[in-house]
């Protein structure tokens, strides 16, 4: 009996399958950047004049952003503005915005762009070190895997931009 | 099956009970194989059944080889589609009775190849239930295959088995996580429990690694892009140190991957990824350069 039933014994096994696959790639870095843009519109106060017509985010050279920040534009505002955003390749070519983002690879031109938006009410946010020291309101940097902001109050100032306070307690203060 | 092998066995059995004194109890076990080699399952059940309660032959161990033997049987014939578990549990009884009665161990080769093959049907069955909608089914089954696969070979090693389960598990966990991350959250949970799990019998498994580092790192992901832009900066920042500790958990055990499998391409993606989040760029940078030296 014994040899007979043992044909009868087979130990199947099938193959288990598993696989995990990863988030699409995303510039999380650039949510958070535009985010934060965002934050500066509702924090900071640009003069009458300008609370007409588009909310205008320049992006002076190539950057991630953009595409982000067209995204925050398709969906929001800024008080009762829609948000346009537009893109300059160099400093002459910046038309008037209220917030001018200068990409890193463009901070050697800050000059320029300081004398392109004179006399206008334009936030001017950069990232690179020292940016605040030489003109920008704000600059992103990077702190602890952080980012985070450094802001120029005087350099807002100039702009006829009033910072409120709600953004101090975050901000990073540079005279 | 062969007129010859039925004629052999059944002339086995009957040299097996000859000389007892009951040999009209022992007809009905003789029946039984009989109707086995017959193809007549459901008749052979009948026969066994009767001879498990009878006095004489339900002490015999060759009786619950028998009747094991059958339900097993019985289990391909009715509930092998089904993936039923009543004649398998009545088969894999019977068979540890038989083991139990069988104290000269004369049988306990075959009964536990027989439980071995019941154990590798539920093996199968965890197999086939692994998905988002039955995966309780499927760790059910594989209980039952471990048990049973004890009963056939108490010195298995289920090393190799247990991380390939833990790791189609979670891979089911996960989908159904990012199904609906509100409502599944607690399968984030059962996942990274799966992982360290895993861990813990191989910490030199690469996909385990790979699979939690992917897991903290998407987490961390997914939590930034369901962020809303207006989101007030007291909340921007706490997301972002929220996340920073996320991406930072993922790190070690993509670290661990790379360490483990260098050309691993996802793994190069995963540090880039990483280290691009947590805005450590001359890192982000080298393992670019590593996913492009890759593509060479």
């Amino acid at each position: 009996m014994k040899n007979f039933l043992k044909k009868f014994v087979i130990l199947l096994v099938l193959p288990l399958m598993s696989a995990t696959t990863a988030t699409p790639p995303s510039d999380t870095n650039a949510k958070v950047k535009s985010s934060y843009i965002m934050a500066f519109t509702k924090n900071i106060e640009w003069p009458g004049t300008y609370k007409e017509g588009s909310f205008v985010i320049g992006v002076l050279g190539s950057s991630g952003l953009v595409d982000e920040l067209n995204r925050m534009a398709a969906t929001k505002k800024v008080g009762l503005q829609n948000i346009e955003v537009k893109t300059f390749s160099s400093p002459t070519a910046v038309s008037k915005c209220h917030l001018l983002y200068v990409a890193p690879e463009m901070s050697n031109t800050l000059k320029d762009v300081l004398g392109k938006i004179k006399g206008q009410s334009t936030l001017l946010v950069t990232e690179r070190t020292g940016m605040t020291k030489q003109g920008a309101a704000i600059n992103f940097v990077v702190q602890d895997n952080k980012l985070k902001f450094e802001l120029n109050k005087n350099n807002a100032q100039k702009y006829n931009l009033a910072v409120g306070s709600s953004l101090l307690p975050f901000a990073i203060l540079v005279d | 099956m062969g007129r010859i092998l039925y004629i052999t066995i059944a002339f086995a059995c009957l040299m097996f009970f000859c000389g007892t004194s009951a040999s009209a109890q022992h007809e009905k076990v003789v029946y039984a194989v009989a109707q086995v080699q017959s193809g007549e399952v459901d008749k052979a059940k009948s026969a066994i059944d009767s001879a498990v309660t009878d006095p004489v032959t339900s002490v015999d161990y060759e009786t619950w080889y028998l009747k094991g033997y059958i339900y097993k049987e019985l289990y391909r014939k009715y509930d092998a589609s089904s993936r039923g578990l009543g004649y398998r549990n009545e088969a894999i009884a019977a068979l540890k009775k038989s083991i139990q009665l069988d104290t000269a161990k004369q049988n306990l080769d075959v009964n536990r190849q027989n439980l071995r093959s019941i154990a590798g049907t539920f093996y199968n069955d965890a197999v086939s239930f692994m998905d988002t909608t039955n995966h309780a089914k499927a760790v059910q089954y594989y209980k039952l295959f471990k048990e049973t696969m004890l009963l056939g070979d108490p010195q298995f090693n289920f090393e190799k088995r247990d991380i390939e389960f833990k790791l189609a598990l979670a891979t089911q966990y996960t989908k159904l996580y990012d199904t609906d991350r509100k409502r599944n959250e607690s399968f984030f949970a059962l996942t990274k429990d799966l992982y360290s799990e895993i861990l813990k019998l191989d910490p030199n498994n690469v996909r385990a690694n790979y699979n939690m580092g992917l897991l903290f790192y998407n987490q961390a992901v997914n939590i930034i892009n369901e962020m809303d832009y207006d989101v007030d900066i007291f909340t921007l920042s706490n997301t972002q140190d929220n996340t920073i500790v996320l991406f930072k958990q993922s790190l070690p055990y993509m670290e661990k991957a790379y360490e483990l499998d260098p050309g691993r391409k996802e793994t190069l993606i995963g540090l880039s990824g990483i280290y691009f989040s947590l805005n450590e760029e001359e890192k982000y940078k080298f393992f670019q350069n590593k996913i492009q030296e890759e593509k060479k």
